[in-house]
């Protein structure tokens, strides 16, 4: 997996762009996320279904992993399981 | 009055330097606004100098394919033969950059890495990718997908508004009409401004300079950087009461980075200070908006709504609220969710592939040419619609308002353009343009010297 990857969440609308990543799954709604999306939805997880946010970064705790929200859903994302919290981000204007 | 021409500027020191390009036309709009609505301060202010202060007070040199000044915009040769234009001006963005060149491992800190990976890619990949993150980009051949300027919805009209409150004297208040070139409310009477001079009464006979009469218009300038204030300096020449609002966590930048700009932009503007973290400072300036005439804005709309600012919501509750949305390449649909700034939304209005096709070597416009051209731009959709009265929600496009100044400069005078592109483009390491400083008119007002004055629900018990 290389930074600059979309995802694409099986179980729900969200896709991500990889910013930062390891060797581990990625998961959104309890599903690995892939660049393709698959035929049939997955079932969301209740335990991953907080929704994602467009344009918020999500990390790992040990700074291995950081996704952009490019599109927003209902599920949330983790890696391997563990889930994937927001990163402080700073807010830009749209015009210089 | 033509501020430039193809040749040459002087100053006083011997510098010179080219034309700036489409000055011509910001002069143009600025004499057209002051006929238009009889406002002779707009009249006296030049094109060259609005667009070209900020460079030739900072003493910028024309540097190619690095953008002039502080050089955080740079056009990079693609793969395919493209140009791709890249701002990086924050630490946050430079993480950015091994996902936008798909490599891990990627050192920006090493020089020509940038110019090496673009190399790498077609130029679309790269503006598609890069958006996708939040970067600032753009290519040098793309069409700006917005129009320059659009009414995205319309609320009441001044004149259609609640008249409960203005009790059995003035069941259908009047609009203001321009009679003779004077601001005027139709039928208006004494009584119905004594109830609300500043919704319903006269809009000020006289524009010019200070000395105003009756109603003032309050403009509430929520904007940053240079475009959306350069607006809100437009509207406080003529005449208008502005105020400008910055947030307590993340001040107007401009104000650290170029004070002397700073200056010129915001001089006689009040000024409040919100912080966007409270509730209670959150709704003050809520009640604030709710009294203004006009709303300048220049944020994504995700952070307007994390504001807790609903613009369209409030343009259809305020009769009369003109809105204005600053955005880099438009207000709706996915291109809302772009950022852009002046130097690459010039980029993406197809100002450096011009000067290319003039002089064979790419590079940037001017100094953040989409800004002047944009604050110009908004000042007047503004001002025109305010006289209609209708409260609506316009959106500026940079790129596009970019595009359509190159398209209507061209039709006004191909030659006189094409020969300032190409004097631009030949004079690399040159000096900026010479245009005599403006001297301030007013004071400039302290961050938050009077919030107290217009967010009043604030005063502690």
């Amino acid at each position: 997996m290389k930074p600059g990857t979309r995802l694409k969440s099986a179980a729900c609308d969200t896709e991500v762009m990889v910013i930062r990543c390891a060797d581990g799954q990625i998961e959104c709604g309890g599903s690995p996320m892939g660049e393709a999306k698959p035929a049939d939805a997955a079932p969301l997880s209740a335990d991953f279904s907080a929704g994602t946010l467009m344009g918020k970064r999500y990390v790992d705790a040990d700074g291995k992993y950081e996704l952009l929200c490019v599109k927003p859903g209902k599920g949330s994302l983790s890696v391997d399981g563990v889930a994937l919290v927001v990163k402080d981000a700073k807010p830009l204007p749209a015009s210089d | 009055m033509d501020q430039t021409r193809a040749h040459p500027s002087h100053s006083p020191s011997g510098q010179c330097g080219p034309a700036l390009p489409l000055a011509r036309w910001a002069g143009r709009q600025l004499q057209a606004m002051a006929h238009d609505h009889g406002l002779p301060a707009l009249a006296a202010l030049s094109g060259a100098a609005l667009m070209g202060e900020r460079g030739s007070n900072n003493g910028y040199t024309i540097n190619g394919r690095i953008s002039a000044g502080l050089g955080g915009s740079r056009l990079l040769k693609t793969r395919d033969g493209g140009w791709f234009a890249l701002t990086l001006i924050r630490d946050v963005d430079r993480e950015l950059l091994p996902a936008l060149f798909c490599d891990a491992g990627f050192d920006g800190s090493v020089e020509g890495a940038i110019g090496a990976a673009a190399a790498r890619f077609d130029c679309a990949e790269l503006v598609e990718r890069g958006r996708a993150l939040g970067l600032p980009v753009a290519s040098a051949d793309e069409v700006p997908v917005t129009p320059a300027v659009e009414v995205l919805m319309q609320g009441q009209n001044r004149g259609r508004g609640p008249t409960a409150s203005y009790g059995n004297f003035a069941a259908s208040p009047a609009r203001p009409e321009l009679v003779e070139g004077r601001w005027r409310s139709a039928g208006a009477d004494t009584l119905r401004r004594a109830q609300d001079e500043r919704r319903w009464g006269k809009f000020p006979a006289q524009f010019s300079g200070h000395r105003l009469s009756g109603h003032r218009p309050l403009v509430i300038d929520l904007s940053a950087i240079w475009a959306g204030p350069l607006a809100g300096h437009l509207f406080w020449q003529a005449g208008m009461e502005v105020v400008k609002v910055e947030s307590r966590s993340r001040p107007d930048l401009i104000r650290r980075d170029d004070p002397a700009t700073f200056d010129l932009i915001n001089q006689g503007k009040a000024n409040v200070l919100v912080d966007f973290a409270s509730e209670r400072e959150k709704a003050a300036l809520i009640a604030l908006i709710r009294r203004a005439d006009v709303v300048i804005e220049s944020s994504r709309p995700r952070a307007l709504k994390h504001l807790g600012i609903d613009a369209e919501a409030l343009v259809r509750e305020v009769p009369g609220l003109v809105w204005l949305s600053v955005t880099g390449h438009g207000a709706r649909g996915e291109a809302a969710n772009w950022v852009g700034i002046g130097n690459d939304c010039g980029v993406a209005g197809g100002l450096s592939r011009a000067m290319a096709e003039l002089t064979g070597e790419i590079g940037f416009v001017g100094d953040a040419v989409a800004d002047p051209l944009t604050g110009i731009t908004a000042a007047r959709e503004g001002l025109a619609a305010l006289r209609s009265g209708m409260a609506q929600r316009i959106g500026l496009s940079m790129s596009a308002i970019a595009a359509m100044a190159l398209a209507e400069e061209r039709a006004h005078d191909r030659a006189a353009i094409d020969a300032e592109l190409r004097a631009w483009g030949s004079s690399i390491g040159a000096p900026f343009p010479h245009v005599p400083r403006r001297a301030l008119q007013a004071e400039v007002r302290a961050i938050g010297a009077d919030t107290a004055r217009y967010l009043p629900e604030l005063a502690p018990c």
